[in-house]
């Protein structure tokens, strides 16, 4: 049963966290958070709505590195409580979430308790494969070495040819006059 | 509505809260719409993004989900750089909402392996701006023996950063750790690591030292503040940086800003002004940068330039344009035929800038041509108020000679 700390906390939490508007404000609580504060969430984690126990969940990314080391075990202990709750969103959460206090990763292989999840990924698996003839280029490749942009992306853009040309355009000659008037003045500064 | 996310007919729920409220559903929707994402292209791509991260971006859960099921897919061989390509996009666009996910992108990145690198990013990319105490600790962690992945400095929004402090006019660095600045600059742009049997990895420094010069040079001349008259002593030495495609990106965003100053084409009477030169040469080095150069060009033929004469205006655009067909020359065909043809649909364009620019391009092109290029060119070329004036009697003229080639060939525009 919760202690009157615990719904204080609750209610402060609900307070604070409590809008279904904004479903971004996570961050907003790090600066109040401490382990006595955690303590006593863990305790009513239970009692929270749902949307809380997810945005409470992610404010963990949001909390310096130095207290997400200070409290690991009880942000761990919080998550575990969220893998085993009623409410999906609030299991996959707290499933996504799972290394963070450890390592501040996520976890990039989601249990399969999350049939949705799987199910989704091997089907978007096929058409990521199935339509790797479009190319997208990611987009720091327009920065990248010809061999880097071959590493990252595993190909590199080719132009289609849409016609011949019979003729250079007008933009060659020009840039032939205007080499020709660089190395001049790259000559006459020389000289002087 | 979840019996019709099941009937698989995702793409009518609209609603996006109630999208997102079961996970079920959301997921459905989701799949259904990286689906079309990726089998559009870019245009597609431009199109849906809006309605894609107003899913993607409803919660802070949402875009975390969402992100890292792309994440995984991203890793995927064949067809994974599409899916990066759209993460990307979603991480911009959440950005430009004012919406903190810097933190989830980091701990996606991989980067928490290496806390300290990760540290020092992080307090940059949450305050969008570089400074010289957390570069000095990635450098010395890139250029020791045991250098982090290189993926963790290559991301768009911290490349970007970089390129704003070394190549917008009057940012200045502290040159004492300048070389700093351009050493990560150049790792991020030309380094290749090789994964091997057991996870570790080979690494190919060899264009580094290049790479730093083609951006020491350059920086140091987009610096400078030299008038073009002043720079034309430097063009060859700027053509030759040009090769390396970040010093290209770099004095591209120079002379984005170079440009935009309103007197910049009251001071610059040349014809074609140096600035406008490099365009071309940046084209000619570069596709994947003709997208931007080509909004930069648009940007450049639709300002209005009050100060300057009516007529010098209108060579100012007939310059422009023929950047354009420089660009359409270089391989960048469909979306500059695209935006002359929406030039000529607004009717907001003098209709002898329209024929300038059909001159020009019949005038360098031959056969064989595609059909699609046909279809976009043709309505131009048919257009009596644009060509009429270049038709000869005896259909001896270059228009009458494309449609003839065309029809002849069995061309058909629908």
């Amino acid at each position: 049963m919760a202690s009157r700390g615990d719904g204080d906390v609750a209610l402060w939490l609900h307070n604070k966290l409590g809008s279904t508007d904004d479903l971004w404000s996570g961050g907003s609580v790090c600066s109040q958070l401490t382990r006595e504060k955690l303590l006593a969430i863990q305790d009513c984690f239970h009692t929270l709505h749902s949307h809380v126990k997810v945005k409470f969940m992610l404010s963990f990314l949001h909390l310096h590195k130095r207290n997400v080391e200070e409290w690991q075990t009880e942000l761990e202990e919080i998550l575990s409580a969220g893998r085993e709750d009623p409410d999906q969103w609030v299991a996959m959460v707290a499933d996504m979430l799972q290394p963070f206090p450890v390592n501040g990763a996520i976890n990039l292989a989601i249990h399969t308790q999350h049939a949705i999840f799987q199910h989704i990924l091997q089907e978007l698996k096929k058409i990521v494969k199935k339509c790797s003839d479009t190319s997208m280029m990611p987009l720091e490749c327009s920065c990248l070495s010809r061999s880097a942009m071959v590493s990252t992306s595993g190909h590199q853009p080719m132009a289609i040819k849409h016609f011949a040309l019979k003729r250079k355009p007008k933009s060659a000659a020009l840039r032939a006059e205007i080499l020709q008037k660089s190395n001049e003045a790259a000559c006459s500064l020389k000289r002087n | 509505l979840f019996l019709i996310s099941d009937a698989g007919h995702q793409g009518e729920i609209t609603s996006v809260s109630t999208a997102c409220h079961q996970i079920e559903v959301f997921s459905r929707v989701l799949r259904t719409s990286i689906s079309s994402l990726l089998e559009g292209d870019e245009e597609g791509l431009e199109k849906n993004l809006p309605e894609f991260t107003k899913m993607v971006c409803h919660g802070e859960h949402t875009f975390l989900y969402s992100q890292l099921l792309m994440h995984i897919l991203a890793a995927e061989q064949k067809g994974g750089a599409n899916v990066k390509r759209i993460y990307q996009e979603v991480h911009k666009a959440a950005l430009a909402r004012g919406l903190d996910v810097t933190p989830i992108t980091l701990s996606l990145s991989g980067a928490s392996a290496y806390p300290r690198a990760s540290q020092a990013l992080a307090s940059m990319l949450s305050r969008q701006a570089l400074n010289p105490a957390d570069i000095t600790i990635l450098y010395k962690m890139y250029n020791s023996n045991d250098a982090p992945p290189v993926e963790i400095i290559r991301s768009p929004q911290f490349i970007e950063l970089f390129l704003d402090a070394l190549y917008k006019p009057g940012a200045k660095i502290n040159p004492e750790h300048r070389t700093k600045y351009v050493f990560l600059l150049a790792y991020a742009s030309c380094v290749v690591e090789t994964k091997k049997k057991g996870g570790r990895k080979a690494i190919s420094k060899d264009e580094l030292k290049a790479t730093c010069n083609a951006i020491e040079k350059t920086h140091a001349l987009c610096s400078e503040n030299k008038g073009s008259s002043e720079l034309v002593a430097d063009v060859g030495t700027l053509f030759q940086c040009l090769k390396f495609p970040i010093a290209a990106r770099g004095v591209l965003k120079w002379v984005e800003y170079v440009v935009a100053e309103p007197s910049y084409f009251k001071l610059n009477t040349d014809h074609t002004p140096l600035h406008l030169v490099l365009l071309d040469e940046i084209s000619s080095n570069h596709l994947l940068l003709h997208t931007r150069i080509l909004d930069l060009l648009i940007n450049l033929f639709e300002s209005t330039y009050e100060d300057l004469d009516v007529l010098v205006q209108l060579e100012l655009r007939k310059t422009v344009l023929d950047r354009m067909v420089h660009l359409l020359s270089r391989g960048c065909v469909l979306q500059v035929v695209t935006y002359i043809k929406e030039c000529v649909r607004k009717q907001e364009t003098d209709i002898s800038l329209i024929r300038h620019f059909v001159t020009e391009v019949l005038d360098m092109i031959a056969p064989p041509y595609t059909t699609e290029f046909v279809q976009l060119f043709m309505p131009l070329i048919e257009n009596e108020d644009i060509t009429g004036s270049l038709r000869s009697e005896d259909d001896n003229d270059p228009v009458s000679e494309f449609i003839g080639h065309c029809k002849g060939n069995d061309i058909v525009v629908t």
